[in-house]
């Protein structure tokens, strides 16, 4: 009786223990349809994802419009349009040196890549000038896109000290430095 | 010889003015959300992608439903069909207006010796001031092309609005395509088409819609015979300019960015430049007419006059599917074929001109002689990345009839109510002309393209008339029978649709004064100038 005792305790314990180790995150950023992502503050690193998913073009299109995955993640890039497309980008973040050109591929065909850095790509065509798609890619599995009023919530956050940052198309992107010890407010407005 | 005040000015302004007429068309962007660029590199200049939408009947090749963000009006459902002829065969419209507007605006510097043709007028008449600096008004232009479905096509273009003159415009091009019209006989796909209307022919490289600010001196070269006493004269009077629109019907097939490509074209003759407005009959009607009047009649002859074009572009990529594809596979992208263009065309035509004159009896008649002519020529495309190299070489003749009276004598030309009555007419010397132009086209950048032309004309019987001081000659008074031109320009896109031009035109040697040369006898010109000119143009389209 007594050891049963001893052990509920110990469990009620390391129940509440982990319920302190991790929280969730929720929010608003201004305006709406945004990308928000954490990044750990320590830089630890972070189990890359393998995952593959796909970013097409259709009807002249890019769709997704904004494609947000964590880093490692490999994106497909299909073209199902009977017209010739490109997809390229001049930079990830502003950093030059990681623009990337993936030249011309037949309709139907799938060409791959592997985002092994995070940041923010601007994907362009370079036959189609108007043609713009956005691969916003985390370091960390903790990311959402926002709906239409910007709520967002991101769960299973480990306690500790991060960066959130949020990104929205045209707009110039915002981070700030957040501390997760259980249920996390953040609010941001993108100028 | 008497030179008309109004004809040396329109002539003037004529080569100081001509805009360029080009046309992209902005309700494609509309129609499918997508750039000017997507089809044109400097526009109008179309790319391989931009010649495939033509080829196909202004639409996407293949899938064109799939691009198209503005939905058409069904004018039937495609059941329909299934009920012809006890239904009317569906049809579509495009779902807004495809109306496309540009205007454009010029600035030109003219050389210094623009006030030497002010001596070629009538004495006491006040000739026409040519200022060294001018800001002209050009083109304000309305155009609207797109597919009514069925493989019909249809393209209205017109200038509203001519040097800030309302009423100064015209129409352009105004037709209807069959783009598949050869599957109504079991042919192969794009192997047959059919245009009916009033189009420019089927040039090797378009005058209506190119990029330059100058038009091409070849397609613009009439051929009037000598009238010069001095010289052995020409009874030639053919108005006809490559560059004219042309009412009529064309069939035509293949493609315009690889393998082969044809046209056949049947059309009014009108060698006289009677326009359609004015050639009506008091007695006979014309469409729209009642008992008379109308639109009148743009023919000034029973005979259609035949041009014939064939051409093979040789796509010169490796691999087999980048070469057969409408644009090539580049490691950064589709980019432009490295192909080389070869091509040849033919016009031929019989020149109509009616006199007054006499039977051999005395009797007062209309003679009406037909003097066949012919222009011919071969051309050439060479294109590698961004750098394109384009020519044409073209001849013309002209059959020459004089007029002899009742004792045979050859009547001295231009005939005039003082001349004898001609009778009849003896074969002369045939009038002709060569010439042609070189242009290299370098897109440096997607928003800079660098220019240079080189256009040449040789026309005996344009120095023979220049030697008379006619103003009806190019130039005005052109001192060699070749004319050599050079024209080097750049574009800059400062919008995909809008567009910054510049060139500068080395024109040829021309002459106010003429002598007797003391050893030959002959007219020679003597105190020669050049009138350099420098044009800016401003174009927006939208």
């Amino acid at each position: 009786m007594k050891f049963k005792l001893v052990l509920g305790l110990v469990s009620m314990i390391a129940l509440m223990t982990q319920m302190g180790m991790a929280g969730s995150i929720k929010g608003k950023v201004s305006p709406g349809k945004s990308v928000v992502y954490l990044e750990s503050a320590s830089g630890a690193g972070v189990p890359v994802s393998d995952k593959h998913v796909t970013m097409d073009q259709k009807g002249l299109l890019f769709q997704p419009h904004v494609l947000v995955i964590q880093q490692g993640t490999t994106v497909e890039f299909l073209n199902s349009d009977k017209v010739a497309h490109n997809v390229f980008w001049p930079s990830i973040s502003g950093d030059k040196k990681k623009g990337h050109n993936l030249g011309t591929w037949p309709t139907g065909q799938r060409k791959p890549f592997q985002f092994d850095q995070p940041g923010v790509v601007s994907l362009l065509c370079n036959v189609h000038p108007e043609m713009a798609g956005y691969i916003v890619v985390s370091p960390t599995p903790y990311f959402a896109e926002t709906g239409a009023d910007g709520a967002f919530t991101l769960s299973d956050v480990p306690d500790g000290q991060y960066t959130i940052t949020a990104w929205h198309e045209g707009k110039k992107i915002q981070s700030k430095k957040i501390s997760v010890g259980g249920p996390t407010t953040v609010d941001l407005t993108l100028q | 010889m008497r030179i008309k005040t109004g004809v040396l000015g329109i002539l003037v302004m004529f080569l100081l003015f001509y805009p360029a007429v080009t046309h992209a068309i902005p309700a494609f962007a509309r129609m499918y959300q997508t750039s000017c660029s997507t089809c044109h590199t400097d526009f109008p200049k179309l790319n391989d992608f931009g010649k495939a939408f033509k080829d196909a009947g202004f639409k996407f090749p293949t899938d064109d439903e799939t691009f198209l963000k503005i939905p058409p009006v069904m004018l039937g459902s495609e059941a329909q069909k299934e009920l012809f002829p006890h239904s009317i065969w569906p049809g579509t419209i495009p779902g807004l207006p495809p109306i496309g507007l540009r205007m454009n605006t010029f600035f030109q510097e003219t050389g210094s010796n623009r006030g030497n043709f002010g001596t070629l007028v009538p004495a006491g008449t006040v000739p026409p001031f040519i200022p060294r600096t001018d800001f002209g008004t050009g083109l304000f232009s309305i155009f609207t092309a797109g597919n009514f479905g069925s493989g019909i096509a249809f393209w209205v273009d017109d200038d509203i609005s001519v040097s800030g003159d309302n009423s100064a415009g015209g129409l352009g091009d105004a037709y209807l395509k069959f783009v598949n019209f050869g599957q109504q006989f079991k042919l192969p796909k794009d192997s047959l088409a059919l245009r009916v209307g009033r189009f420019e022919l089927d040039l090797p490289f378009t005058q209506a819609r190119s990029i330059n600010i100058s038009p091409y001196d070849i397609y613009a070269q009439a051929n009037i015979g000598a009238m010069n006493p001095a010289f052995f004269q020409k009874n030639v009077n053919n108005q006809f300019t490559m560059a004219d629109g042309v009412n009529g019907v064309e069939f035509s097939g293949g493609h315009l960015y690889g393998g082969y490509h044809y046209s056949l074209a049947i059309v009014d003759q009108n060698t006289s430049g009677v326009t359609q407005g004015t050639n009506t009959s008091s007695f006979v009607p014309s469409p729209t007419g009642g008992a008379n009047g109308g639109v009148g009649f743009a023919s000034d002859s029973n005979f259609k006059d035949l041009y014939g074009r064939f051409s093979y572009r040789f796509n010169l990529e490796r691999d087999k599917t980048s070469r057969t594809a409408i644009q090539a596979a580049g490691p950064s992208g589709p980019r432009e074929h490295t192909y080389v263009n070869l091509g040849t065309f033919y016009f031929y035509g019989r020149s109509v001109q009616r006199f007054s004159g006499d039977d051999l009896s005395g009797n007062p008649q209309v003679l009406t002689i037909r003097e066949p002519f012919y222009r011919a020529g071969g051309d050439f495309s060479f294109n590698y990345r961004t750098f394109n190299l384009y020519g044409l070489f073209m001849r013309g003749h002209d059959y020459n009839l004089l007029p002899v009276d009742v004792t045979g004598t050859l009547i001295p030309l231009p005939l005039t109510s003082a001349s004898a009555p001609p009778v009849a007419f003896v074969h002369g010397q045939p009038a002709t002309f060569t010439g042609g132009f070189l242009q290299a086209d370098y897109l440096a950048f997607p928003w800079m393209m660098a220019i240079m032309r080189w256009d040449a004309v040789n026309s005996g019987e344009d120095r023979f008339n220049g030697l008379a001081q006619s103003t009806s000659t190019p130039f005005a008074l052109p001192v060699r029978s070749t004319r050599n031109r050079f024209t080097p320009g750049v574009q800059f896109l400062i919008h995909a649709n809008i567009k910054a031009s510049f060139e500068y035109q080395f024109r040829p040697k021309q002459s106010v004064t003429v002598i007797t040369d003391p050893i030959t006898g002959l007219p020679l010109a003597i105190q020669t100038f050049r009138t350099h000119t420098a044009v800016s143009a401003l174009e927006w389209v939208f």
